[in-house]
């Protein structure tokens, strides 16, 4: 009908005279004129004066409906079930990634959508876990931090430095991988290797401590880990020739409270591999945030590659601890135990992925674990109260480093020697997984990891350790433009591979992955997407493409009873939730 | 119809033409008040209100990397941006450049005035003034200096830097001249009828942050707000002028002067 009147009306106007017609849009002229006039002088040219209320759509169910207080107290980092908080960067202290959150379920999640977007001040590919506490979020890129509304992605403070020069490497490129979380606190490292306590509620500096000196190759890139009352952190530069430790410092003043060094220096064990002063410069660095146990108050950690990586003959023996990983006390950084995955390593191989805690039944019994898919091509489960070698998986087709494992775990070396022309490895040096998350569906009993089949050719050259310089000690060509990577489902009832997803594209991306309650496995792939499939099937259910290459692992939060997926992607960081 | 078309390209022809003299006739404007308030408008966010750094962007008062430019070099930078991550300015429109320019170089010139006479003139008793900030005066109870004191109000480590104890006395007596945007002090109404009284960190046309002075962040949609009243001041008290004597004053000037002068590796400061 109403159409039906427009038409009857045309035909009238058309009979208007053009004299009219003229007026009348002068009129509008004039008006329009007076408008602006109006609204001009009503802005006060240069105010930005806000509306005292507007009603601009936004949905929030109920005002004030987030917490907003930040003070978190060791209950919640001791926390057993990760669900509306994720305190620390893999959640909890387990390492599993998982969350126990279940209002996004494989029926609903192809209707998830990204609800904001930030971009923080940014020098790097962000390699950030964001850290939710009462619906705060605390993100770090480079030297800064933030805290923002998890719910809009709203910048709440913003702590800034300026990024340090003269760096090598990593730390160069001011990566950071968060923040630690206690009390009103938080803790975040450096480019520089300092370790900042902030004031969580407004991000003002409380104190400092530069916890790496006497060598300009260390620098950081990791988010700290709290145990107790303690900010445990460690510390980058393995490929440039420093001496790797593990330090721990009080919460509250910042004093320094121990520190295990990952070389052994004159006289204690191990040293043997580290003749003259190389124990200086012999790497296992400790790069990745550990996990923690608190039943078995033991402290868990990976260490890094040896210095020079592919010079072996300058470090004889098996270069501990490097490539290992660690048991601590907590209170003292005493070693309890040690398992080295990779001895006298030639390719590389550091051992800093997340040692996973998973209780579950081995082979029949209820056995307390450790699960971790190492860079050299296994994946691993170890009594984590005594480290003893329990079982090992190669997920590596190509595998060519070693003939297989003997019954400790200790790898039978297949004698490939870099030399100056060079010998084919698989996997390539970049590990046949590397930093980004595994996860673990306790519910299930699945262990999720990304995996790379690469291989590269190996050089070595001999080299001395030079301040401001790699230490290498020669190169490495990559034999494959393209190396073919999977998301892989462990299966810890039957030992084996439950499934396995080939990701198709070049593989460039590092993504890590996560899991929840209701059977869904995060991550990102090759062609900027995040994913989000069925863990039981490894079926996509859902992707996202967030525009450029993701080098970071993915996280989920809730808040109000509405639940979140948040991943850093290139220089920005996502939230995505149902609508 | 071809009468019309001309007769709808002339209305609004000439509307754009009006609204581009307006436009232009503000242009023409470049006084230092004029560069004050496009200051306040454009750069304030990154460079902080007065501008010795905010929580993006570095200090421009008597910043080597400022002064030494000329001003056409000024202009450029605010006109393209920096590969830094500044973001270009062109579209403000080059009267408007001119005039933060020009607003800039005043800030040069009062600065260089202050450094021909050295450093802050510290004229007080430091230790009378420290005790003071921590007890009587109650500062510390919403500022952190060095590591110690609240969290609600501006961290006053390195305040003292690069200011005269004038300029400190004055924002001790006269509080919120300028009001820093985050600072300023709100109540909010909510449609549930739930009032609140904090600290405005942030908000859009959608949101608002309002924070409590226990911490609280409280983080609403303007959708579930009826009223917001905007007091135009911060938390800070304003009758110190009469709550302290002369002596005490400058007692706490001399104290935060010298107090910023204690070696710290960053001046890095949240919010």
């Amino acid at each position: 009908m109403t159409c039906r009147a427009r038409e009857a009306v045309l035909p009238m106007s058309k009979r208007r005279s053009t004299r009219m017609r003229f007026v009348r849009r002068l009129l509008i002229v004039l008006v329009a004129v007076c408008l602006l006039l109006v609204m001009h002088a009503g802005s006060g040219y240069g105010q930005t004066e806000q509306p005292a209320t507007h009603s601009a759509g936004d949905h929030a169910k109920a005002p004030d409906d987030s917490n907003g207080l930040i003070n978190v107290q060791q209950s919640d980092l001791l926390q057993r079930q990760v669900t509306d908080n994720w305190v620390s960067y893999n959640g909890d202290y387990s390492g599993a990634r998982y969350s126990s959150l279940t209002q996004i379920t494989p029926a609903n999640v192809g209707r998830l959508a990204a609800q904001w977007v930030f971009h923080p001040r940014v020098v790097a590919p962000l390699e950030v876990t964001p850290v939710v506490v009462a619906g705060i979020m605390f993100v770090t890129s480079a030297n800064d931090a933030y805290a923002l509304d998890a719910k809009t992605g709203k910048v709440l403070w913003h702590y800034v430095r300026a990024i340090s020069q003269g760096l090598v490497g990593d730390p160069a490129q001011h990566h950071n991988r968060g923040v630690a979380i206690l009390g009103t606190r938080v803790y975040m490292e450096t480019d520089n290797a300092h370790l900042l306590c902030l004031d969580a509620r407004s991000g003002h500096l409380i104190w400092e401590v530069p916890y790496a000196t006497g060598n300009q190759n260390y620098g950081a890139t990791s988010a700290p880990l709290v145990v107790k009352n303690k900010v445990v952190v460690g510390i980058s530069g393995g490929d440039r020739g420093v001496r790797g430790f593990l330090a721990a410092f009080d919460a509250e003043t910042g004093e320094e409270k121990w520190r295990f060094w990952t070389i052994p220096g004159p006289g204690e064990k191990g040293n043997e591999s580290w003749p003259g002063d190389s124990y200086l410069h012999g790497g296992g660095t400790t790069w990745m945030p550990g996990t923690y146990d608190p039943d078995l108050n033991t402290l868990y950690w990976g260490t890094g590659n040896p210095a020079p990586d592919y010079d072996g003959a300058v470090r004889p023996g098996d270069d501990l601890y490097t490539s290992c990983l660690l048991a601590l006390d907590p209170d003292t950084g005493t070693l309890k135990w040690y398992f080295q995955f990779s001895p006298h390593d030639l390719y590389d191989y550091d051992a800093v992925q997340t040692p996973v805690i998973v209780n579950t039944r081995f082979k029949g019994e209820p056995s307390k674990l450790i699960v971790t898919a190492n860079r050299n091509g296994f994946l691993y489960i170890l009594d984590r109260t005594n480290g003893k070698f329990l079982f090992a998986k190669p997920f590596m087709n190509t595998q060519n480093w070693a003939k297989g494992l003997d019954e400790k775990g200790r790898p039978i070396p297949a004698g490939l020697t870099p030399d100056e022309n060079g010998v084919r490895v698989c996997p390539a040096n970049g590990g046949a997984t590397n930093w980004y998350s595994p996860s673990y569906d306790s519910a299930i009993h699945m262990f999720y990891f990304r995996s790379l089949e690469v291989c590269a050719v190996i050089q070595t050259k001999p080299k001395s350790f030079a301040a401001g310089g790699t230490y290498y000690s020669t190169g490495t060509q990559s034999v494959e433009e393209i190396g073919k990577g999977y998301i892989n489902a462990f299966d810890l009832d039957t030992l084996d591979f439950a499934w396995r997803d080939l990701q198709i594209g070049r593989n460039k991306v590092w993504s890590g992955v996560m899991s929840t309650a209701t059977g869904l496995v995060a991550y990102g792939d090759d062609a900027h997407n995040f994913v989000i499939l069925d863990g039981h099937t490894g079926k996509p259910l859902w992707h996202f493409n967030v525009g450029q290459l993701i080098h970071a692992s993915p996280m989920s939060y809730a808040i109000s009873g509405k639940q979140y997926f948040a991943i850093a992607a290139g220089s920005d960081v996502f939230s995505f939730a149902l609508p | 119809m071809w009468p019309r078309r001309i007769e709808t390209l002339l209305v609004f022809g000439a509307m754009f033409l009006f609204g581009c003299a307006l436009l232009d006739v503000h242009a023409q404007r470049s006084d230092a008040g004029h560069g004050v308030q496009r200051f306040m408008e454009y750069c304030a966010g990154c460079h902080g209100a007065d501008a010795r750094g905010g929580d993006k962007a570095p200090a421009l008062v008597s910043a080597s990397n400022t002064t030494n430019l000329s001003d056409s070099e000024l202009f450029r930078i605010v006109h393209d941006g920096t590969k830094g991550g500044m973001p270009p300015f062109a579209q403000i429109g080059d009267a408007n450049i001119r005039a933060v320019v020009q607003f800039l170089r005043s800030l040069e010139d009062s600065a260089a005035s202050k450094s021909a006479s050295g450093e802050a003139t510290v004229t007080g008793d430091v230790d009378a003034g420290r005790t003071l900030y921590f007890g009587k005066a109650q500062c510390s109870t919403c500022h952190l200096m060095q590591g110690k004191g609240g969290f609600i109000a501006r961290n006053l480590t390195a305040y003292g830097r690069d200011r005269t104890g004038d300029e400190i006395l004055h924002a001790i007596t006269a509080p919120d001249t300028p009001l820093v945007p985050s600072s300023q002090v709100v109540t909010v109404t909510t449609k549930t009828g739930q009032n609140l009284t904090g600290v405005l960190r942030n908000e859009d046309n959608f949101t608002l942050a309002l924070q409590t002075e226990d911490g609280r962040y409280h983080l609403l949609a303007r959708s579930d707000v009826r009223d917001v009243r905007y007091t135009e001041h911060s938390l800070m008290p304003q009758d110190y002028s009469t709550r302290l004597s002369q002596k005490e004053l400058n007692d706490i000037v001399s104290f935060l002067i010298v107090a910023s002068r204690s070696p710290r590796p960053d001046k890095g400061e949240g919010r």
